[in-house]
């Protein structure tokens, strides 16, 4: 029953028109970068930091490095933005278009409808999360050999260095980053939704999402804040880019997937709190 | 059916709902009457668990909405006035979901549900399709698809045209006649809730003021038909007598509080004057429910002095 369910509120997300938006958007994005690299001389600084460094420039100068170097500012911008209009759909639209008062008409638990709206959303978050990925490899293919991987270390900053890892694992890193960016797209859908379980507008919900996100960054790259990286949330949403660190602070990344379990449990009964006691009228 | 004990509801401070006590039998058209604001819609939201109380108890099917919402919902469904769907879905869809939330629907109860309220053939086609008067029958439909026993229906003639509302008061004596379900309807319609229930609650500015058969309610408890030869003697003969308040018309009689029409062709069978017919006098539910507002309105002053 519980899957019957979760089936009804997939074919409630997936046939609005608006959940495709996102997918939509990585498509132009990720093409007009690729293309930006293949066309112009942008990728002379990539050549010459992997000259610089004793590597084989065409080695490395591959589908893989150019989708990674597209999923970067996308997952940093456009994927929040996605997910966070997702997540503030998923009861304050209900609520606002009126449907929410014909399903608690029926004998089923407002928890149990947030948890299967709040499932809805995880799937969503991954499978955007994995077609980031997917489509980024994809097109960059059309353009760029496979072959190794070179990619910035965004962790301590550009100046600091980059990794090159040779094909099979670059491949898998690349996969498995997307895998752990999941956890970022589901984090800010959660906190999305738990702000849609308030009495409030899906715009509203989405944009206190992205302002609490954004917020959180500001603070984190204040450099004079740099000890204090682990109390923000940002810090820990990015653990997916550690991947691509030569060697990924396999506790690190345990200590932030923790946390982040714990922010979204959080988030959960905060928002299933709310709802419970909130009364529902037209 | 339903059983609301002591209901009490405030927004802030606004009281909506204050001390409802009603019993709704299982079998019958219950109509709520009230004006905008009354605190019907806030009352069905308490049935439905969707409006949480500040004090009283509701029982549906025998069970407290609030404690055992599954049990006290199975068997219930619900249209409100005004008619949303998922718009961008079929409305076979529509109803595979909303009717999901109960139990699943097999395809076969869907088709059933779907040719009772008139809607085959267009039950494949995107809810935004569909006409004022199609959503309503949906509504219809995905109330019935869980075969439910209490129907409740909250301004389901809203926006409608007037074929619109004379095709949903034929359902709603349908349902009744050939399904048997209790229905508790709530309307702005008298005329309509006339037709339908056989008892009604009135809410008046967050309080009962009314709960009673229609019969009750249309019947004018002092005002009598009388027809006898000498319509003048027996007014004066009675009104001595102290059995009647007043006359009008040269037919009609007012009783005095407490006594019936039997006791008024007892005495003019013993002064000798024939009675041709004594009927008591028929009010409108309209009629009735303006002279419950006014008094009701009129007795407000005197109870804020207490």
């Amino acid at each position: 029953m519980f899957f019957l369910q979760l089936k009804y509120e997939l074919w409630k997300l997936f046939g609005k028109k608006r959940t495709y938006i996102g997918f939509g958007a990585f498509l132009l994005v990720q093409n007009a970068v690729i293309l930006m690299f293949r066309f112009t001389k942008a990728t002379g600084a990539i050549r010459r930091a992997l000259e610089g460094g004793g590597y084989p420039a065409e080695a490395f100068l591959t589908a893989s490095t150019i989708a990674t170097q597209v999923v970067i500012p996308v997952a940093f911008l456009l994927l929040p933005l996605y997910v966070a209009l997702v997540g503030g759909d998923l009861v304050a639209k209900e609520a606002e278009d009126g449907t929410l008062r014909m399903i608690l008409a029926r004998p089923i638990s407002r928890v149990r409808l947030l948890a299967l709206k709040w499932l809805a959303g995880a799937l969503f978050s991954v499978l955007l999360s994995l077609m980031l990925g997917l489509f980024g490899w994809l097109f960059a293919s059309l353009w760029f050999p496979q072959g190794g991987l070179f990619a910035i270390q965004l962790e301590t900053g550009p100046s600091a260095g980059f990794a090159v890892f040779g094909g099979a694992e670059g491949a898998w890193r690349y996969g498995a980053a997307h895998v752990l960016l999941a956890t970022k797209a589901i984090t800010i859908m959660g906190l999305a939704f738990l702000f849609s379980c308030f009495n409030m507008k899906p715009a509203a919900a989405t944009i206190l999402a992205l302002s609490v996100m954004f917020v959180n960054a500001i603070l984190m790259n204040i450099p004079w804040f740099a000890d204090y990286k682990g109390w923000f949330i940002t810090h820990h949403l990015n653990l997916w880019q550690w991947m691509f660190l030569q060697s990924p602070p396999l506790a690190r990344m345990g200590e932030s997937i923790s946390l982040l379990v714990g922010f979204n449990l959080t988030f959960f009964a905060v928002g299933a709190a709310a709802f419970q006691v909130r009364d529902i009228k037209s | 059916m339903i059983r609301l004990q002591a209901l009490r509801k405030v927004f802030g401070q606004r009281v909506a709902v204050d001390g409802f006590d009603l019993h709704v039998p299982r079998g019958v058209v219950f109509g709520l009457l009230g004006h905008n604001g009354a605190g019907k819609s806030t009352t069905i939201g308490m049935l439905l668990g969707q409006v949480w109380p500040t004090a009283g108890e509701v029982r549906v099917c025998g069970h407290d909405v609030f404690s055992h919402r599954s049990q006290a919902l199975a068997r219930v469904g619900a249209i409100f006035e005004t008619p949303v769907f998922y718009d961008y879905l079929s409305g076979w869809r529509n109803l595979e979901i909303l009717g999901g939330y109960t139990a699943p629907s097999r395809p076969e109860r869907i088709r059933e549900v779907v040719a009772w309220v008139g809607l085959s053939g267009r039950e494949q086609s995107p809810v935004r399709t569909y006409s004022h008067g199609m959503r309503a029958r949906l509504a219809l439909a995905q109330a019935l698809l869980p075969a439910p026993e209490l129907l409740i229906l909250d301004e389901p003639t809203n926006g409608l045209d007037p074929e619109g509302i004379h095709e949903m008061r034929e359902t709603i004596r349908r349902l009744h006649a050939e399904l048997g379900l209790t229905i508790l309807l709530s309307s702005h319609l008298l005329s309509e809730v006339q037709q339908l229930c056989t008892r009604i609650a009135v809410l008046h500015q967050a309080r009962k003021v009314f709960d009673g058969s229609v019969a009750d309610a249309t019947r004018s408890r002092n005002r009598v038909r009388l027809r006898t030869d000498d319509f003048p003697t027996a007014v004066a003969a009675l009104r001595r007598d102290g059995l009647i308040t007043g006359h009008e018309g040269g037919e009609f009689v007012t009783l005095t509080d407490g006594i019936g029409p039997s006791t008024v062709v007892k005495r003019m069978v013993e002064l000798g004057l024939p009675v041709h017919a004594i009927q008591p006098e028929e009010e409108t539910l309209e009629g009735f429910y303006l002279s419950l507002v006014k008094h009701a309105a009129q007795s407000e002053p005197s109870q804020a002095r207490r």
